[in-house]
């Protein structure tokens, strides 16, 4: 077998040793991470079955009642010792057990965020990669066009949206389509109305109720791409090769090839991190739109004081955030020949 | 490319598709019977599509009134905690001496899968009751209005009796705000032998103990048992449910089927206040529980076509509570200047406009059942308006000093009054700024300080942290939880084995610290949270008397500062459903799955 763009059996070698050097250091540092994140979660100050006591006497139920049901949650947290509740913990995460939610009682972690996870994908991927594909192509053009009206605005509008808010965005594109021109739901996956499964009102239901999230998303993201592409051109344009090019009499569709495939390299890091953070989701969107993703999520196990769902979720997010800085490192080495010869070729 | 676009416009022609199919959707269902009413659940912030079908889980899906069903449902009244409509109960008779309720089933009430509603069903949701704390379902050694027995006299007949060694008048309203469950589904969530159990876990000793520990050793596996699919006895059953909405149909084997009008209902997802006021607001809603609403945003919602509020009685008040361990906060005299000080009508027409009206006066009740419980004495007790004069009268008397226009300690310290209230809680905050406002007006320097969240919040308060904050009192109507919010634990006083014992601040939860006894003008020395334990038991005719004591002791001695009493506001839009509840209806602090269930919704 050889691993797509490594040229032979040594090549091959190295690249496994590199991989398995970046999953060793991954693994120290999920554990590291883990550990930390359990800390904090742990020390967070503040009363979940107080705040589930005052909401049932708030209900009309009698102080003893509400104390007693809310005794009955109390199962579901975690007991001993800092120091117990932390083996307890890594006990648990050696066989892959996250433990129980406590804003759920009696539902697996594992349950509630892969529930969660897949709302957070649909928007945040789309959303960044919608960005990513906008933001090279007229990243590329504002660069070449840089003398120009055309390059100004579009860098003008990059830095306008690279420096919005995500919220205000939302707030923004929330006011106009669902309340002063109602033409998209104000949250919500999918209307329930239609039976879930590949038929057209259900993808078309899904769209909708997608569209306001991974439209902010990537208008909020394409500003960063925009700016970044047309800074990464410039420096190529600079490039002796390019200047070789143009005194050859190439075509320009070729030397626009040539320019991309340069000035985007520095770009894939970027986007693998991105990736990477899909699974921290986009707490401010999700919240607004009320779309169920896993920032949501965090949002609710944090006001439940819900450990487990929180540290659970801050696993998640390191596993993910680790993976994708170690595929941005193999994948660099694939696709920029200079790092995958130590630099000869250079 | 081409790909790409023909992907594109597929998906085009799907959204489009789903636009049009979703407005054919909810026109042919309402062509074909009473529509889709569509609402929220006030008890279930958060839909969750993890949450069993269990109505003891706090997320479970099941919702009351629609698909959860109670064997009654309590009325919204000013001071009787034991009014109801019927529910899995169709009547009930209750023993003259409140020592045992007879429940009678609806005659011909079935489960949505057709099985009947039985007594069995009954006495096993009483089973899992106990597991779960319940006033009236109770393991806990002399706990007050707890049954001693459950019997079944026949298929549609329950008999439940009160052990009378430590009788409440909230009994009866414990037994009937029970849930009821298929005992076919839900039959191995406990042991067989969990009557037997149960016997043997009130006596007293090792064996009691060990059985006591078996039931409660049992919660967890009935808050996490999960039906594979919705066995309903209530109006609606669940039929499917996404993280953004739930739809529920209609289950033709409920007992009034005939007079439910809407065919399905559709429950919207809500983590927070603004998303309700977004659905509001673009009229989605057939209705909407009480929901706190800033004045702006009601003019929107108010705009929307067929947007209607109705008011009601919400038994609910909110207080600024002291923490008398801390100077100068020990002083009566400070905590009385401080209520000469505060304008309450200001403070709610910024604070609440239209979710509350300012507290006439601290007694710990809402003004309403107020005036029920004390008649005339409510007017005879001290109003503490606004009055600036009376204020410096108290404030030297506490010894208090005033040096260039603001108020010191009486050593001639400065004085900071400092409020805490959590932040998510725009009302409070809100509420706290207008009151520091008016004191630094005049000459007493204050601060607000918000706290991340509300668990936060509750455990610093807890801690005896804050010298001042906001708390819920009055939170009626069994007089007893009124009163548990000004003289129960939260102040020193606690039921333990029947019997009251009173902690030091600082000790058990006691952030208030209140003294234990008071010197009340013209009643004398009382403990009030022994007079308060005292609610619990005694009849109606002693009640009056004890609250009229506890209502004088509450206004002389201000261990809160009532600022306003909540209004149930809730939300209808009537161009789609009519015959909701009317202002003041006594099903208004209920679901409208229950208004749905009772036969007073229909389509328009």
């Amino acid at each position: 077998m050889t691993l797509i763009g490594v040229p032979g059996r040594s090549g091959g070698i190295a690249v496994v040793r590199r991989l398995a050097g970046h999953l060793a250091r991954g693994l120290v540092m999920i554990l590291v991470v883990t550990t930390i994140s359990f800390l904090i979660i742990r020390n967070i100050p503040g009363d979940p079955m107080a705040a589930k006591y005052e909401k049932l006497v708030e209900q009309g139920m009698s102080p003893e009642a509400a104390q007693q049901a809310v005794n009955v949650l109390y199962g579901f947290m975690p007991t001993g010792s800092m120091w117990e509740q932390y083996l307890d913990y890594m006990k648990g995460l050696a066989r892959l057990d996250l433990g129980q939610s406590l804003t759920v009682p009696g539902t697996g972690v594992g349950t509630v965020l892969m529930s969660a996870a897949k709302w957070t994908l649909i928007p945040v991927l789309a959303g960044t990669l919608l960005s990513f594909l906008v933001g090279i192509i007229l990243g590329v053009y504002a660069a070449i066009k840089r003398q120009g009206k055309l390059g100004d605005l579009l860098a003008i509008s990059g830095s306008l949206l690279h420096g919005v808010p995500q919220y205000v965005l939302a707030l923004l594109l929330g006011a106009i389509f669902t309340t002063l021109i109602p033409i998209l739901p104000a949250g919500g996956t999918a209307d329930i109305m239609f039976e879930p499964g590949f038929n057209a009102g259900y993808i078309g239901s899904l769209i909708q109720h997608a569209t306001l999230p991974v439209v902010t998303y990537a208008l909020a993201s394409y500003g960063g791409w925009i700016l970044a592409m047309k800074s990464s051109v410039v420096t190529v344009l600079g490039d002796d090769f390019i200047l070789a090019a143009e005194l050859r009499g190439m075509k320009r569709s070729i030397i626009f090839r040539y320019i991309a495939r340069n000035a985007i390299l520095p770009l894939f890091t970027i986007l693998a991190l991105s990736l990477g953070m899909l699974f921290g989701g986009a707490i401010f969107i999700e919240r607004i739109f009320n779309y169920p993703g896993l920032g949501l999520m965090l949002i609710d196990s944090i006001t439940g004081r819900d450990y487990a769902l929180m540290g659970g979720a801050f696993l998640l997010i390191t596993v993910a955030i680790i993976i994708a800085n170690i595929a941005a490192d193999l994948l660099y080495t694939v696709i920029d020949p200079r790092v995958r010869s130590g630099g000869e070729a250079a | 490319m081409k790909r790409v676009a023909a992907v594109v416009s597929l998906l085009s022609l799907a959204a489009v598709t789903a636009t049009a199919c979703s407005s054919t959707s909810k026109g042919g269902s309402s062509a074909s019977g009473g529509g889709v009413f569509t609402t929220i659940d006030g008890f279930k912030p958060g839909l969750d599509v993890n949450g069993p079908i269990n109505p003891w889980n706090p997320k479970g899906n099941m919702f009351q009134g629609y698909n959860a069903m109670k064997l009654g449902w309590v009325k919204n009244t000013l001071t009787d905690p034991n009014q109801f409509y019927p529910g899995i109960a169709a009547t009930w008779e209750i023993a003259p001496d409140n020592s045992s309720v007879t429940l009678h089933l609806q005659p011909n009430n079935k489960w949505s899968d057709g099985k009947p509603v039985t007594a069995e069903d009954v006495k096993l949701s009483i089973a899992l009751a106990y597991t779960q704390g319940s006033t009236a379902f109770s393991t806990a050694p002399g706990a007050a209005g707890a049954a001693s027995d459950v019997e079944i006299v026949d298929d549609h007949t329950v008999k439940i009796t009160q052990d009378m060694s430590n009788p409440s008048v909230t009994f009866v309203r414990g037994v009937m705000d029970s849930f009821v469950v298929p005992a076919h589904i839900w039959k191995d969530a406990i042991p067989a032998n969990f009557w037997d159990t149960l016997k043997a876990s009130r006596g007293e000793g090792a064996e009691a103990d060990k059985a006591r520990a078996e039931i409660t050793a049992l919660s967890d596996k009935v808050l996490a048992f999960a039906p594979a699919k919705d066995v309903s006895s209530g109006p609606y059953t669940l039929e499917r449910m996404n993280p953004g909405e739930a739809l529920l149909v209609k289950n033709k084997n409920f007992y009034n089927a005939a007079n439910v009008g809407p065919d399905q209902v559709k429950l919207l997802n809500y983590t927070g206040n603004e998303q309700i006021w977004n659905y509001l607001i673009s009229g989605k809603l057939d209705n909407a529980p009480f929901t706190a609403v800033p004045a702006d945003v009601m003019k929107r919602i108010g705009q929307t076509p067929g947007n209607a509020v109705v008011k009601g009685f919400s038994p609910v008040s909110v207080a600024m509570a002291f923490n008398q361990s801390k100077k100068p906060y020990d002083n009566v005299h400070v905590r009385r200047g401080l209520a000469y000080l505060i304008n309450r009508d200001e403070v709610t027409k910024i604070a609440s406009p239209e979710g509350g009206t300012p507290a006439l006066t601290t007694t710990g009740i809402h003004q309403k059942p107020a005036e029920a419980w004390l008649g005339s004495e409510l007017s005879q007790l001290e109003p503490y308006k606004l009055d600036v004069a009376k204020a410096e009268k108290e404030f030297k008397e506490a010894g208090l000093k005033k040096t260039g226009g603001k108020w010191t300690l009486p050593d001639g310290k400065p004085w900071k009054f400092t409020i805490n209230v959590p932040a998510p809680f725009s009302d409070w905050v809100s509420a706290a700024k207008a009151v520091t406002s008016q004191l630094n007006e005049a000459g007493v320097s204050a601060e607000v300080l918000t706290s991340a969240d509300y668990p936060l919040y509750l455990s610093e308060l807890a801690a005896g942290k804050y010298d001042v904050g906001f708390w819920l009192v009055a939170l009626g109507p069994a007089p007893y939880n009124i009163y548990q919010r000004l003289y129960g634990a939260s102040n020193g006083w606690s039921i333990l084995g029947g019997k009251i014992k009173h902690s030091a601040p600082g000790k058990d939860g006691n952030w208030m610290g209140s003294p234990e006894t008071i010197n009340v003008e013209g009643v004398g020395k009382v403990n009030p949270g022994e007079l308060t334990g005292k609610l619990n038991t005694a009849p109606e005719s002693e009640q009056k008397a004890i609250i009229s004591q506890l209502a004088k002791a509450a206004n002389q001695d201000l261990p809160v500062i009532q600022l306003w009493d909540y209004v149930n506001t809730q939300f209808i839009n009537t161009s789609r459903f009519t015959g909701f509840p009317e202002n003041d209806s006594e099903a208004l602090r209920l679901t409208s799955g229950v208004w749905l269930q009772l036969g007073m919704i229909k389509k328009k």
